[in-house]
């Protein structure tokens, strides 16, 4: 009876193991403040062509992340993503709609939201492409904005606050 | 005298409110979370400071033609950047901005290609906060 009860410990401590080790990746949590000098030159300014917060507070667990978003220009966003990559509705501003998924894969962080609200153009969807890089204390995101076939990809650096 | 005075000063109060008047912060007008591209013909052009004016010819998804206003740089800020006034009537242009939040076909441009001069033009007016 005591070999039985040692030999399920062994077996219940390797399953949590190799689960610990499945989970085991990139933590992205804490809050990260933008680095202009580090970044694409045009991502400031008054209109940037692809948008970045001036500040994120990630809260990541094994199953979720969670991101709030503060800019200047932007009214503050805020989402929770499965990391399984199951698609989530996303709050956003009033007259829009946004859906997004995320994922790890292998050591970056990849968000994929689609935003799309009315325009004299008709029903206008944009897509977003995220993919975050951790370097040391710096979050690196490169950000692709697609809409109409036409498409820009720019870098924002965050360091870690 | 005193007319002339009061009459003056009212000029000068008057054409200081001009400009104030179409130098306006970008987040009263325009939404950034709304980014649009339009594609389009210019069929007009507002060449003026402190913004220049391009109407665009833009066909929507209904087929229907509707002219958008595109807010860009000064004309001396293009004009720095080689684009002239001459560049604009009867060309093609790919517009990147952001729509106006009273949902008008308005947008301030983030960035406008002329295609068949192949020059493209970004905003430079860059401010040492991130957007």
């Amino acid at each position: 009876m005591k070999r039985m009860v040692i030999l399920a410990g062994v077996c219940l401590a390797l399953v949590l193991d190799t689960a610990a080790f499945a989970q085991a990746g990139p933590d992205f949590s804490g809050t990260w403040r933008f680095n202009q000098a580090k970044s694409s030159p045009n991502i400031a300014g008054n209109t940037p062509i692809v948008p970045f917060p001036s500040q994120l507070v990630v809260k990541q667990t094994a199953t979720e992340v969670h991101v709030d978003g503060t800019s200047v220009r932007q009214q503050p966003t805020s989402a929770t993503y499965k990391l399984d990559g199951s698609k989530v509705s996303i709050k956003a501003p009033s007259g829009i709609t946004e859906t997004g998924e995320a994922k790890i894969e292998g050591s970056n962080l990849v968000i994929t939201t689609r935003r799309s609200f009315t325009s004299p153009l008709g029903e206008t969807i944009v897509d977003f492409k995220e993919v975050w890089t951790l370097n040391g204390s710096a979050l690196t995101i490169e950000k692709t904005r697609t809409e109409s076939g036409d498409s820009a990809t720019e870098k924002a650096v965050f360091d870690k606050v | 005298m005193r007319l002339l005075f009061a009459a003056f000063s009212v000029a000068i109060l008057v054409g200081a409110a001009i400009p104030v008047q179409a130098h306006h912060s970008f987040s009263a007008v325009y939404d950034g979370n709304k980014p649009v591209t339009l594609r389009g013909k210019v069929s007009k052009l507002g060449w003026s400071n402190p913004h220049a004016h391009i109407y665009v010819d833009v066909v929507n998804q209904k087929g229907e033609t509707v002219t958008w206003e595109v807010e860009s740089a000064s004309a001396t800020n293009l004009l720095r950047a080689g684009i002239r006034k001459e560049d604009f009537i009867g060309t093609e242009v790919i517009v990147k901005g952001f729509l106006a939040k009273d949902g008008t076909p308005t947008v301030n441009a983030s960035s406008f290609t002329l295609v068949e001069l192949k020059k493209e033009y970004t905003s430079d007016e860059a401010t040492p906060t991130a957007r």
